[in-house]
């Protein structure tokens, strides 16, 4: 187990590895009403490995993936993709990347196709048949029955079947979700919880926020827990074995335990 | 990028509850709209057709071209059935005189009043009411509604340009909504060819630019939509915006931009004017009722000398007299059109901050129901009593009822007067105002709808590449 808090610029720390295919050097994040958000995180996800950030609402989690995606700027240090820092070069860093929200909210009129479509030829995928989509959809678990169904008639599960149908398609190297479980029954979380085990079988980098301690204990090979804009604890799945993560979460949200 | 996001919005709107409930409806209010129109202008042109037999007829058994009331009448055009404009509110009828000044009266409203509560559902009418509410339906959550609804988020974790996104969004919208609108505006030309309306090619070519004004005018209230659906953070906030401004747009500046008109120029009313001439007439008349009492004939003791001395003398006062009363009014007439002018001037330059009066603006123009087709008929018909006044005085030997009284004097004999033949008279033909001179009216309206679209394109634009799109 491991402090987070690093120092601030080692030279050594900005070369590219190229196993590491999300990382974040230093990254800071102070919002025009001087709010941080973000203070100082660093982090790496490697190619076939899951990232579990674990955080109370505002501890930073969906500011460190909203700066992996550019939707804002950092104020500080970098957000890269396989080397590519986000805030320089964001197309490119986002043509490397996968996205699910944590209410994967498509466009209602679609069907699950048409709207894997648009997403597919967006992410630049301009070559795939109607079949293909068909073949992911009934990959994370989507009944065929429901593939020509609109959107607005998804229940919340079956749209985050999509949204994962999506980031496959992609086919990014690195794959951001956020909050993915929140609101799933037991067995769509458990189907879930199989996906992203292909996804690492598939050599992705995964980085997920969550609350879920339980899911998260279950599949990361790595977790954080943020609290108040910093990343107060990382492990390993290895090096938390012994521990009870419930406990160690809520003494590090309390504060009665400190880095 | 383009192209997919193109398509997108294609198929986004089309599979739309609100595009398969809103488009047919305004489907059939444009085809209603060409249908009502068709059948309007086919009644005007009976009752004009009625009128001119009726002017004819209420000559026959007269023998005498002195005695005539001719009435001239403002023929109906196609154009003004599908955009009223000024065409019900001016009157349509002219009673010619030899000399003198011309007045209009009889309009449609004052006949038909209850079509000047309601007014028409014209193309005017449609356009800038309903089509504008239309465009703002559909413009309005453009940016923010895909924020609200989370797809812009997912959209932009995609190496997707701003400036792509944006540009196929305004593409699509406009392209979705616009098109469609052009299939039940060609089957309204196809109605008014199945009723046999009689449109010129000049007509034809007048009506697909003011289809262009009307598409010019949609779009600027739809790109309005989407640049404040950039620019707000809710699309309940957008929609009240865009609301607001169509309302200020159509129904407030118009009507404020006429209301300071008037306190810019004070235009006497028709009735003071009147009054003036009225009062300047009896000056003149009983100046000349002294003369007449110092008036002595010549005492030949023949009755025919003194009487055609008598005419003469009566001419002469008359045609004097006229003069002086034309002249008079001609300034009074002058001095009020100038006024009215600037008061006019006034208004239109105030209300054409309102897209709404440009479309209207440009869309009567090109009708040729804009506010000139008053003084339009009034030059027409002044042109025509030149040759009516012509043929009068040849038929009457120098006789030219229109001010003041003629005296003749009857022999009885034997022979039984002929009748006049009413089908002698010269025939009006009212001439429109050319397409070069509509366009030139028009020209100024169209390209602010332009600059609408323009700047409410870079507005949406520019709004959009600084957008949160969390």
């Amino acid at each position: 187990m491991k402090n987070s808090e690093q120092s601030l610029s080692h030279p050594e720390k900005f070369k590219v590895d190229t196993s590491v295919m999300l990382e974040a050097l230093d990254l800071s994040k102070r919002y025009e009403d001087g709010v941080l958000a973000l203070d100082r995180l660093n982090l790496q996800v490697r190619s076939g490995q899951i990232f579990a950030m674990l955080g109370a609402n505002g501890a930073g989690k969906t500011t460190t993936i909203n700066l992996f995606l550019n939707y804002i700027d950092p104020t500080g240090g970098e957000a890269r993709v396989n080397g590519i820092t986000t805030h320089k070069n964001p197309l490119q860093a986002k043509s490397n990347l996968s996205y699910v929200s944590e209410n994967v909210t498509l466009y209602p009129n679609f069907t699950a196709l048409q709207n894997m479509d648009f997403f597919a030829r967006i992410a630049g995928k301009n070559g795939l048949s109607y079949a293909d989509y068909a073949e992911i959809l009934n990959r994370v678990g989507l009944q065929t029955e429901a593939h020509h169904k609109k959107l607005k008639d998804f229940s919340k599960g079956m749209r985050q079947k999509c949204g994962i149908a999506i980031a496959i398609i992609k086919d990014a190297p690195a794959v951001l979700l956020d909050e993915p479980t929140a609101g799933l029954d037991p067995q769509a979380g458990r189907e879930f919880i199989d996906l992203l085990s292909r996804l690492r079988e598939e050599g992705k980098a995964v980085l997920m926020s969550t609350h879920d301690i339980f899911r998260a204990r279950e599949i990361a090979d790595e977790i954080g827990i943020m609290s108040a804009g910093r990343l107060v604890l990382q492990a390993g799945k290895d090096e938390l074995a012994g521990e009870d993560l419930e406990k160690l979460y809520m003494e590090y949200m309390s504060g009665s335990k400190q880095n | 990028m383009f192209k997919t996001i193109v398509i997108k919005e294609i198929r986004d709107i089309t599979k739309s509850k609100k595009f398969l409930m809103s488009f047919p409806a305004a489907a059939l209010l444009i085809i209603l709209s060409f249908y009502v129109g068709g059948r309007w202008f086919q009644l005007n042109q009976h009752r004009y057709e009625a009128a001119l037999a009726g002017n004819l007829r209420q000559m026959e058994g007269i023998t005498d071209w002195i005695m005539v009331k001719h009435h001239i009448f403002l023929p109906p055009q196609p154009l003004a059935a599908l955009v009223n404009g000024v065409d019900n509110d001016i009157g349509r009828n002219i009673e010619m005189f030899g000399q003198g000044e011309l007045e209009s009266g009889d309009s449609r409203f004052s006949d038909d009043p209850v079509f000047a509560m309601f007014r028409f559902l014209d193309i005017e009418f449609i356009f800038s009411v309903v089509l504008a509410l239309f465009a703002i339906m559909f413009g309005y959550n453009a940016v923010n509604g895909e924020k609200e609804t989370g797809t812009l988020r997912l959209v932009f974790a995609n190496a997707v340009p701003k400036e792509q996104f944006i540009l196929g969004k305004m593409t699509g919208v406009l392209l979705t909504v616009i098109i469609p609108l052009l299939l039940p505006i060609l089957a309204g030309c196809l109605i008014l060819m199945l009723m046999r309306i009689p449109m010129t090619a000049d007509d034809w070519i007048r009506l697909s630019l003011i289809v262009t004004a009307g598409i010019l005018y949609f779009s600027v209230f739809l790109l309005l939509s989407i640049f404040l659906s950039a620019v707000t953070r809710s699309s309940s906030t957008s929609f009240l915006f865009a609301l607001l401004v169509w309302i200020f747009a159509t129904l407030i500046i118009p009507r404020v931009a006429v209301l300071l008109a008037g306190r810019a120029a004070n235009v006497p009313a028709v009735d003071e004017i009147a009054a003036q001439k009225f009062s300047f007439r009896s000056q003149l008349w009983a100046e000349d009722v002294q003369k007449m009492n110092r008036f002595t004939p010549p005492r030949t003791g023949n009755p025919r000398e003194m009487m055609d001395a008598f005419q003469r003398f009566m001419g002469d006062l008359s045609r004097k007299r006229n003069e002086k009363i034309m002249a008079y009014a001609k300034r009074l007439n002058e001095e009020r059109r100038n006024l009215q002018n600037l008061q006019e001037t006034t208004a239109f330059s105030i209300s054409r901050i309102s897209p709404a009066s440009n479309f209207s603006l440009a869309a009567m123009h090109l009708a040729g129901t804009s506010i000139e087709l008053k003084q339009h008929f009034l030059d027409e018909a002044m042109s025509y009593q030149q040759s009516y006044a012509k043929f009068l005085s040849a038929k009457t030997g120098g006789l030219l009822p229109g001010s003041g009284m003629v005296f003749r004097l009857i022999e009885e004999d034997d022979e039984e007067p002929e009748t006049i033949n009413p089908h002698e008279l010269p025939v009006f033909e009212y001439k429109p105002a050319t397409l070069s001179a509509l366009l030139d009216y028009a020209f100024f309206d169209l390209a602010m709808l332009v600059l609408f679209n323009l700047i409410f394109f870079a507005g949406g634009y520019a709004a959009f590449l600084r957008y949160d799109v969390r």
